[in-house]
Parts: structure tokens; C-alpha cells; sequence
């Protein structure tokens, strides 16, 4: 009987197989609240509950903690079907970066093995709304989206070619929630990434969220100063899962 | 208190919200296919490892498929006027096959609704719409769902009114699980991919 049970213990100990012995990551809450996505002309408010953010986006040293655990998801053991042939294009083999940019976020990571990553620590990629809400903070206030200073820092950088060496996480501000590097350093994937749809693929083309994009369009949704975030939109609309690029990597919620 | 575990472990298989991967040793199926895990191409659909529930309550991986031809597409029940035209169109796809393709083709719905889409649903939909046992109809958690959708390259925007903006797109698996082809939108002929079912049986 008690072998039984013992079994069945371990079979549901086991259910969501997965190592994990990474370091710990410093997280802080986010207060829910309400987020009026920029392209919603009608009033679609979401309604964000508080969740906690890692304070960091994931490095390299961390990414390599996951793979030396999950070999699975190593650039030569990942499986196609999860991740373009660019995955890791920046390590110079499975195990190994340059020593320099351990501290510098991971990129080249597709939607799968971010979410898996999370996963393994017990957590989760954020909801878009909920990544949104985070990075609407400025240094002082908990929305600054109507701050055209702010704005305009975030568009600064938008527009700037990246670096070839990527800075350290936590090189450029931390934010009214604690959160650092939300802008200014790399793109970050989120859960629900591909959930605006804009081509004809709707039911109708009446509910297709054209008004994300610049253009013409543009100018029926509710927010039209706010360009760096139409920019976020469209690099998430364009992008797939599988998808591993240069200036996108990820932070994980709970 | 076996009848305890065994109600329990029926009770984990039941719900269309189970978030397990498996375990090595908890799957009895895949014993009478062991074959089938013999050589899995990185592409294939076969290496996703979560777990779905069909229309009759059975739990399923996508690896069980292999062998076979697999017509496919994300649906969910609730759905009043595209889903309804994709199954339609996959039923036309099933009238145009020849006795010998038959065998070696499965028709699957993939669920893009794991709030309300329950096993029971599923066989109401079945059902419904007079689907043979040909046809497997899946549902599964909101994190296997939308990783599906992800390698399948389906959007799925969820509305207010609990119904969802989709992707309309018919897929078609070879035997290994790879995906040969893929239509975008509806179109009453399927030539293609009655093309595509012909050279994959010959």
C-alpha cells in the first residue's frame, strides 16, 4: 500500500519534468491595475491583478544554469520545432559565452524556451497587459505614460542601433516598482505576444486591431503619442514562437 | 483506500485543465508503440510531451498519431461561424478520399477553448456534426493550448463575449508529424491538400 502511494507520489512529483538549481532571482510586486491597451478606440479596458516581476531580465550565467539542467534546450539539443536556427546565436558552443557578458540579458531565445525557462523556476512569462503596466513606470511615478519626458527617453532608445556587446542587466534605470532595465536595454518576449490579430485571419475584419499599427490608422486608437509602444506591438505582431532574435530576450512573473 | 488512488488518478485524466507532462513510466500506452519513438524528427509535432484529453475521456499525446496522416485544425465548440466551415471543409476533404487513403488518414480538432470545452463537449460537438471515429477531438490546459497554437502559427486573440478571433488554417501532418502543409482560409475545392494526401500514400 505505502509503496502505492509512494509511486503515485512520485508520479505526480514528477508530472511537470523539469531541473531546476538556478540562482534565485530578486523579484518585487507589481500593484494590479487598470491597462487601456493603445489600440482599443472603444473602451476595452483589462484588468490587471498584482503580480510580482523579476527585477532583472534573465542573463546568461542564469540561461546556462537552466541548459546545464535541461540539456534538452542546449543550441545542439533544442528541437527545431522549438526554436529557429538562430537560438544562442551569441554562445560560442552549448556551454559556453564569452566570460564578458555573463551579466548581460540572454537573447536569441524563442517564445518556447523562455516559457520553459520560467517554468522551471516555478514561474511564469508575463501577459502583455502585465508587462505593459510594469513598463508604463518611470523612475518617480507608477504611470508615466502621459510623462512626454519619459516617452520620449523610451523612444530615444527604441530608435538607437544596439550595442555589439549588451550591456549588464540593471544598467539603465530602476523603475517606481523596483524593476529595472524594462526599456533601454533589450525587447522582451511576452505570454500572449501573437494575441493581436491584423490580418484577414478574424472572423471579420471588423475586430482586426489595425489601429496598433503607424500609418493612417493609427490615429483612431487611444493613445497616439505613445510611439514606442506601437513599436512593441508591431516587432510582437510580426514575430513567431520559434522565432530567436538578436535584440529580444525575457524576464519571468509569478 | 486503492479505490481512493484509483478515483484520484481518474480524477487527474478527467479534467481538461491538467498541466502534467509525462512521466516516463506513467503512460500504458505508448508500450503496445514503442516503435513509434524510435527516430522523431526536431521538427515534428510529436515532440510535444503535453497531455490532451479526447472526446471519450481518453489521454492522448500527439506522438500517437505517427503512422498516420493527420488532417488538423484549432477549433472551439462554442464557435458559430468559421469553426463550423473548417470542419465542413475537412469533411470534404474526408468524402474526396479514395478507400486506400482512408486508412491512412485521422482527423483531428484541436480545442483553442480549455475554459469551456470539456471532454463531454467535445462529444456533443461530435456528435453535432456527425464526425466518425476517424475524427479525434482534443482539449487541454491554457499552457498547451497556446503552445500548440505557437507551433502551429494560429493567433488567437480571446474577446469579451468568451469567444475567441482566430486563425482559420487547416493543417496537414505527414506521418512522422511534420507539417507539409498549411491553408489559410477557406477554400471549397482542396485540391492542394487533397494533392498533398495523394503523394504521401503512394
Amino acid at each position: 500500500m505505502k509503496v502505492l502511494l509512494f509511486i503515485l507520489a512520485w508520479f505526480i512529483g514528477t508530472a511537470g519534468v523539469c531541473q531546476n538549481k538556478s540562482r534565485l532571482v530578486p523579484m518585487v510586486l507589481i500593484q494590479g491595475g487598470i491597462y487601456l491597451p493603445l489600440y482599443s478606440k472603444n473602451v476595452q479596458e483589462i484588468k490587471v491583478n498584482s503580480f510580482f516581476m523579476d527585477v532583472y531580465p534573465v542573463t546568461n550565467a542564469d540561461y546556462l544554469a537552466f541548459i546545464t539542467d535541461n540539456p534538452d534546450w542546449s543550441k545542439t539539443g533544442v528541437k527545431s520545432l522549438f526554436a529557429d536556427s538562430n537560438y544562442l546565436n551569441q554562445w560560442r558552443s552549448d556551454f559556453i559565452f564569452d566570460p564578458e557578458t555573463a551579466n548581460s540579458p540572454v537573447v536569441n531565445i524563442s517564445w518556447f524556451a523562455a516559457k520553459k525557462f520560467c517554468e522551471c523556476q516555478g514561474k511564469r512569462l508575463p501577459e502583455t497587459a502585465e508587462w505593459e503596466l510594469a513598463a508604463r513606470a518611470s523612475e518617480t511615478k507608477g504611470d508615466a505614460g502621459k510623462d512626454p519626458a519619459f516617452n520620449q527617453w523610451v523612444l530615444n532608445w527604441v530608435t538607437k542601433p544596439n550595442p555589439v556587446t549588451l550591456p549588464s542587466v540593471g544598467s539603465t534605470f530602476k523603475n517606481f516598482f523596483g524593476v529595472y532595465d524594462l526599456h533601454g536595454l533589450v525587447w522582451e518576449w511576452t505570454y500572449d505576444f501573437n494575441s493581436a490579430l491584423t490580418t484577414g485571419e478574424s472572423r471579420g475584419n471588423s475586430s482586426l486591431d489595425n489601429n496598433l499599427f503607424c500609418g493612417g490608422g493609427s490615429f483612431a486608437s487611444k493613445d497616439i503619442t505613445n510611439y514606442a509602444s506601437f513599436m512593441r506591438y508591431a516587432l510582437r505582431s510580426s514575430i513567431k514562437a520559434k522565432y530567436c532574435i538578436a535584440n529580444v530576450g525575457f524576464r519571468c512573473v509569478k | 483506500m486503492k479505490t481512493t488512488i484509483l478515483l484520484l488518478l481518474c480524477f487527474l485524466m478527467l479534467s481538461c485543465n491538467n498541466n502534467q507532462e509525462p512521466s516516463e513510466k506513467s503512460c500504458c500506452k505508448s508500450k503496445t508503440k514503442e516503435d513509434l519513438h524510435k527516430k522523431i524528427s526536431g521538427e515534428s509535432i510529436y515532440n510535444l510531451a503535453t497531455i490532451w484529453t479526447t472526446q471519450d475521456n481518453d489521454s492522448l499525446q500527439m506522438k500517437e498519431f505517427s503512422g498516420y496522416i493527420v488532417i488538423s485544425a484549432m477549433v472551439f465548440t462554442h464557435c458559430e461561424s468559421a469553426c463550423p466551415r473548417i470542419v465542413a471543409d475537412m469533411q470534404r476533404i474526408e468524402s474526396k478520399l479514395t478507400d486506400k487513403e482512408m486508412e491512412s488518414v485521422k482527423f483531428l480538432l484541436v480545442s483553442m477553448d480549455p475554459e469551456r470545452d470539456t471532454p463531454a463537449r467535445l462529444r456533443e460537438f461530435a456528435t453535432e456534426h456527425k464526425l466518425n471515429d476517424r475524427w479525434t477531438l482534443i482539449c487541454s490546459s491554457q499552457d498547451a493550448t497556446q503552445e500548440i497554437a505557437n507551433v502551429l502559427g494560429v493567433r488567437i486573440k480571446k474577446l469579451e463575449d468568451g469567444g475567441f478571433d482566430h486563425s482559420n488554417i487547416i493543417h496537414v501532418f505527414d506521418q512522422g508529424g511534420i507539417i507539409i502543409r498549411q491553408q489559410n482560409g477557406f477554400d471549397a475545392e482542396q485540391i492542394e491538400i487533397l494533392q498533398a494526401i495523394k503523394s504521401l500514400t503512394h
